[in-house]
């Protein structure tokens, strides 16, 4: 009886406290879509990621692959007359830009008489003249010269039919080839999986992209386990067979430390979610003591008590999820535009379709949710169960106990945050543990903050009573009266400025380090690259072309770079190094070294004897150091050990970067072609006019050739665009608390109005509680936004040297941009003044007796 | 008379396009385990041809061995079919069929840097009878005449392969030729010493296929070759000898609508005589009337065989579990030879040599019995499918 009664009233209290059920239902709304938005734009770049490689390589269960030198063309041969092995496929593969947009697609070579096993939706493939009759397109793919296939999603990008003509470019130059025929992908997924994908015949694709005599893997589907030894052992020194999926995650990994930290950041937002929704049942316990005395009064039990607020929370929270799970769906589809775009810059090339929502991230939303709703709802839940019916008629009763429980909160928020501090000490190479542990430091600040506020009320009452007047010291003691709502509002305000500061101080930091470094890395006058995305693109330029680059008028020297993936036998769960061969120094002077084993001006010298430097974020995932000094690389001839001699740092990738010298690079891999060039002009010349001849000679080619300052842009603009999302996220999240926040300072504002009424009575006038109201908003505005500082200050910290360091290698200056700071501050105070002005303005208006009647 | 292989020809050549568009298009259904293949149903469809740009058979061609065991690549279409019978020293029997075909894609080989290319493609079938095993092994194979996978050729010494199925010579003169071939769970590797020269059909080896000039093919037999050497049966090797039957065949054909099917016949006589002889089954279930036959004397004079010199009578049937086709099993076929007459009775030596290919037909061993006793290979198509659809 009593519990239909509980029920009812936390309905009642529901329907009434129409406002506050709205921001309860919004800051977990706000928080479920961040989390769903960032998961979903994730998962979706990372399912049409592993769908693209899925539908490159099949049923593959195996693949065999080289270095730059890529796999003998007579290796396929072999396996299949000397081993007998059926199951094989010849690969050629690489990136071409089709069309007028030069839209990046991956050119597929295939042998069609080998796919039987390994790709088989290429059986779905009609023919130009006789649409659905197949087969017929791929045996013309064959007899006819480039020619090539396509999906129709990619037909239809492309504006081709069947019969049409298409322009391929690559960096050797461009080529017509005809489209002869649509496959026809059996389903959704295959059809997501072919959308960037051009078949053709493999010899078409060795004229396109390929090199003569080799081979850019060969797929196989294996079962048997003697096979596999019989493969291992028969393969040439410089090719290695391994199983497609373990290269699959290693690939997919790539880019896992960027969107950890995209997650981490959305569930920031729903910690901050949480600290409203816990200011919000606070709020509404303390607002409805009489009527939980009463309950009790009338023999409602604790556990009633107790599950009446926990049922209001969870009708909340759920409707809060649905709308989350729903908006962070959509936001999703706004978020996964930035998120592939920056995987695609800094990772792999991915294009995404479909969304996915999968039911992993339906759950972790729904758990997040609901767990946020009921977490932040329980101790309130729990203060509503100390309520006796004599105690609900003392309402001081409840603050003294929370200004206590600041005390004991400030304790715990200072054990929290060592715990947090220290965890950085342990296990240093995780993430997750970096990221738990920038929680645990966020949380302790945030237990401190009530106590810092009352300290710091207690310190302003006299300043502010000798400027302002009584009213400077009403607002002080006013908001430390109440701190038991105050607190939390100024906490939850806190924790979402200091996410700003945090992260606005880390994007500078890193901005500034890689301004410096960039300022010194780029030395030469004109770079000529391929236009190329993501780490896995290798990029084939002919070294002609350097020689014609030499005789130009204006340019004194000519320097060249290869840029290739290379296996590392040691770290077989890793992606491929990043090896780059130059053949000269360019940044020999300006390069700035973690260590060196050798003095600065030798280093050259050491290269050109066979030794390596590697890039800090190399040598950090690599466990590199003075003392393991050496690194295993596959060669032509086998696994040979090259000797490091120095870490330097370099924020170009944070997957690393081997740096050797071109001639030991030759000396170990047959491979014909460089990556890139880059030209120092005479004194007297114009790097603009040399530029224009640049571009006259490679005319053709779709080369980008920059000067050092577009390439410095170019760099920034993809830079910039990384931090893009991060920066969304953080606005988003400093949206979702301004909001919450407004809205909770406006309630506890809303809900003065019988100590207002007794002001009123006492005979303040309207402008003083107008003038009184916005005080305490602003106070608490201005307290949250300097508290913000110092907890902003830490995170950036913990960002730049704990997460940065675990999730990309990095370590990067400490910048503190004095204008984030202030804008912080100036956020805080806006929030809490414009969360006033509807409370003041209400205030003013007050008729007294009303005000005091109504209680 | 110089019409008598006409149809067959037309029938095989179409059938290799036909083959070829659906190896690249059942992609998906082409597995090593004869047995994955039964389930696939497969619309055979008309493939293009192109037939412009190749040379053609139109004169009489300058036959030159060993030049021309070799590949003529400008012809769109070239085969090396052998077919023979095989016994052990204690009288284990086997057959075995070893083809592969040679298809041009284009008349010309363009000029390419990719060692991939190649206007050459190469399909192989590969079968042993088990007679006293009661087993028919079979697999098919096919290639890109590109980086060693396959091809052909006669210098410096004659060899025709896919992967590593061959049939080889180790002199320039070829006079043996060797065949191994290892498949799964069977193998040949057998030599073949011709006892008889090229014995050649139609105009001394042009055979023409219909009335206009170049829709005719090359034709030359070596009908009789003294094979020993080994076939192998799961790990069993087994020492054989015997007589094998080789059929040569390059041209360029027009496609044209034509039949349902064939059955021809390649017979090894006691008395030193080989016969070949077929018939076409037309669309209205009449038989194709210029097909004929060759009879090759013991010292390789050749005498045709008209369609009015023979007859074929089925004497019963077979019907495939895998395929569901009803096969003729047994024939009678009697020949008039100007004033003599000759009765044989042809038996399967094992009713299921059914060749379940991308295209389904019948190869098989059987024993020549009546007249004169012998052994021979019996090939049925268009039981199956209706081979029409290829041509």
């Amino acid at each position: 009886m009593t519990g239909a009664v509980v029920s009812r009233l936390a309905y009642r209290a529901l329907q009434r406290r129409v406002l506050q059920s709205v921001l309860f239902v919004i800051s977990i709304l706000a928080g479920v879509a961040l989390v769903v938005g960032v998961d979903v734009a994730a998962e979706s770049a990372r399912r049409a990621f592993s769908l693209s490689l899925a539908s490159l390589q099949g049923n593959a269960t195996h693949e065999i692959v080289g270095g730059p030198s890529g796999v003998p063309s007579s290796l396929y041969r072999s396996l299949r007359a000397d081993l007998g092995i059926r199951t094989a496929a010849p690969v050629i593969q690489g990136i071409v830009r089709a069309g007028a947009d030069e839209i990046a697609l991956t050119l597929l070579g295939i042998d069609p008489f080998a796919e039987a096993h390994v790709r088989q939706y290429l059986a779905g493939a009609s023919a130009a003249n006789a649409p659905g009759v197949e087969g017929q397109a791929l045996l013309r793919l064959m007899a006819d010269p480039n020619t090539v296939l396509v999906a129709q999603s990619v037909a239809a990008r492309l504006g081709l039919t069947p019969g049409d003509t298409l322009t391929l470019s690559t960096a050797r130059g461009s080529r017509n080839v005809t489209l002869v025929g649509i496959i026809h992908p059996a389903n959704e997924l295959s059809a997501q999986a072919l959308a960037s994908l051009i078949v053709t015949d493999i010899s078409t694709a060795q004229e396109i992209v390929g090199s003569p005599g080799v081979l850019t893997r060969i797929d196989l589907v294996l079962t048997d386990a003697q096979v596999l030894s019989a493969i291992q052992a028969s393969l040439p020194p410089g090719v290695v067979v391994r199983p497609v999926e373990s290269n699959k995650n290693n690939l997919e990994q790539l880019s896992d430390s960027f969107t950890l930290n995209l997650q981490a950041l959305s569930l920031l937002a729903l910690v901050v979610g949480v600290f409203l929704v816990y200011n919000i049942m606070s709020f509404s316990v303390v607002q409805r003591r009489r009527q939980i005395g009463m309950l009790r009064a009338i023999g409602a039990t604790r556990r009633q008590i107790f599950g009446g607020i926990l049922l209001e929370a969870v009708v909340l929270g759920v409707v809060g999820t649905l709308l989350g799970l729903a908006v962070g769906y959509v936001l999703g589809g706004f978020l996964v535009g930035a998120v592939t775009r920056t995987i695609s810059d800094l990772y792999y090339r991915v294009e995404v379709q479909a969304l996915t929502l999968s039911s992993f991230t339906v759950a972790k939303g729904a758990i997040t949710g609901l767990g946020a709703s009921l977490g932040a709802a329980l101790i309130p839940a729990l203060n509503a169960t100390r309520i006796t019916p004599a105690s609900a008629l003392r309402s001081a009763d409840a603050e003294q106990a929370s200004r206590s429980r600041a005390d004991v909160a400030a304790v715990a928020g200072i054990i929290v945050l060592a715990a947090g501090l220290a965890l950085t000490q342990f296990q240093a190479q995780s993430l997750l543990l970096g990221l738990g542990a920038l929680f645990l430091v966020l949380m302790g600040s945030v237990l401190i903050t009530p106590l810092a506020l009352l300290c710091a009320m207690h310190v302003v009452q006299p300043l502010l009573g000798r400027v302002v007047g009584t009213l400077g010291r009403i607002a002080p003691r006013s908001i430390s009266r109440s701190l038991s709502r105050t607190g939390v509002a100024v906490a939850a305000l806190a924790l979402s400025v200091s996410v700003i500061v945090g992260v606005s101080v880390m994007i500078a930091s890193f901005r500034g380090t890689v301004t410096t470094w960039l300022d010194g890395a780029l030395t030469a006058d004109v770079f000529i690259s391929a236009p190329a995305s993501g780490l896995l693109e290798t990029v084939n330029l002919d070294p002609t072309l350097g020689e014609q680059l030499q005789d130009l008028p204006g340019v004194a020297r000519v320097l060249t770079a290869r840029d290739v993936p290379v296996l590392a036998p040691d770290y077989p769960s890793l992606p491929p190094v990043n090896l780059v061969a130059v053949s000269e120094d360019l940044a020999e002077r300006s390069r700035r070294y973690l260590w060196l084993a050798v003095p600065e001006e030798d280093v050259w010298d050491a290269m050109q004897d066979g030794a390596i430097i590697v890039t800090e974020s190399f040598a950090y995932r690599r466990g590199v150091s003075p003392e393991t000094n050496t690194l295993s690389l596959l060669t032509d001839s086998g696994p040979r050990s090259f000797l490091i001699v120095g870490v330097y740092y370099h924020y170009g990738t944070d997957q690393g970067i081997v740096l050797m010298a071109d001639s030991v690079y030759r000396e170990h891999y047959s491979d014909p072609w460089v990556s890139s060039f880059a030209l120092f002009l005479t004194p007297e010349a114009q790097s603009g006019s040399v530029a224009e001849s640049v571009r006259g000679l490679i005319a053709a080619q779709g080369l980008n050739v920059q000067s050092t300052g577009e390439l410095r842009t170019q760099v920034f603009a993809i830079f910039d665009r990384a931090f893009n999302i991060t920066a969304a996220l953080r606005s988003l999240a400093a949206v979702v608390a301004f909001i919450g926040v407004l809205s909770a300072l406006m309630a506890l504002q809303l809900d003065q109005k019988r100590t207002l009424g007794t002001m009123r009575a006492l005979g303040l006038t309207g402008g003083q509680l107008w003038r009184l109201t916005l005080l305490e908003t602003g106070l608490m505005g201005l307290a949250a936004g300097l508290f913000a500082l110092p907890i902003g200050l830490l995170l950036a910290k913990m960002l730049i040297d704990v997460i940065n360091v675990r999730a990309f290698g990095w370590t990067f200056a400490f910048l503190v941009p004095p204008g984030s700071l202030l804008q912080a501050v100036l956020i805080a105070l806006t929030a809490a003044l414009l969360a006033g002005a509807y409370p003041a303005w209400r205030a003013a208006r007050l008729a007294p007796a009303e005000a005091i009647r109504n209680e | 008379m110089n019409s008598s292989y006409v149809n067959k020809w037309l029938l095989v050549s179409g059938l290799i396009v036909g083959v070829l568009a659906l190896l690249v298009f059942g992609a998906v259904r082409i597995a090593t385990q004869p047995s994955q293949l039964i389930g696939a149903e497969t619309t055979i469809i008309p493939a293009e041809s192109r037939v412009e740009g190749f040379a053609r058979a139109d004169e009489p061609w300058p036959w030159d061995f060993p030049r021309d065991h070799g590949p003529h690549p400008a012809f769109q279409t070239e085969w090396w079919y052998f077919t023979g019978n095989l016994t052990t020293a204690d009288g284990r029997r086997f057959g075995y069929q070893f083809t592969i075909f040679r298809r041009a894609l284009t008349p010309e080989q363009r000029d390419s840097q990719s060692e991939w290319y190649t206007n050459q493609i190469y399909l192989a079938h590969f079968t042993v009878s088990d007679i006293a095993g009661e087993t028919f092994y079979q697999e098919e194979r096919f290639s890109r005449g590109a980086v060693d996978l396959a091809g052909a050729e006669v210098s410096p010494r004659f060899r025709v392969w896919i992967d590593d199925w061959a049939v080889f010579a180790t002199d320039e003169a070829v006079s043996q030729m060797f065949i191994r071939a290892q498949a799964a769970g069977f193998a040949i590797d057998l030599t073949l010493t011709p006892v008889k020269g090229p014995a050649f059909h139609g105009e001394n080896g042009l055979s023409k296929k219909g009335p206009e000039p170049g829709n005719a093919s090359y034709y030359y037999s070596l009908s009789r070759l003294e094979t020993t050497g080994t076939v192998e049966i799961g790990n069993k090797q087994f020492d054989v000898s015997g007589l094998s039957w080789m059929d040569r065949e390059f041209g360029t054909s027009a496609l044209s609508a034509g039949a349902v099917g064939w059955d021809w016949f390649g017979i090894h006589l006691d008395d030193g005589r080989d016969i070949m002889v077929g018939q076409i089954r037309q669309q209205d279930g009449s038989l194709e009337p210029l097909f004929g036959g060759l009879l090759v004397l013991p010292d390789g004079t050749t005498r045709y065989l008209t369609a009015e010199e023979f007859t074929i009578t089925p004497l019963g049937s077979w019907q495939s579990e895998r395929s569901g086709a009803t096969y003729p099993a047994g024939w009678e076929i009697e020949l008039a030879l100007g004033d003599s007459s000759l009765r044989l009775e042809l038996e399967p030596l094992l009713a299921d040599q059914e060749v379940l290919a991308n295209v389904i037909y019948w190869e098989g061993a059987v024993r020549v019995g009546g007249d004169v006793q012998g052994y021979g290979y019996a090939e049925l198509t268009g039981y199956a499918q209706p081979l029409r659809g290829l041509i």
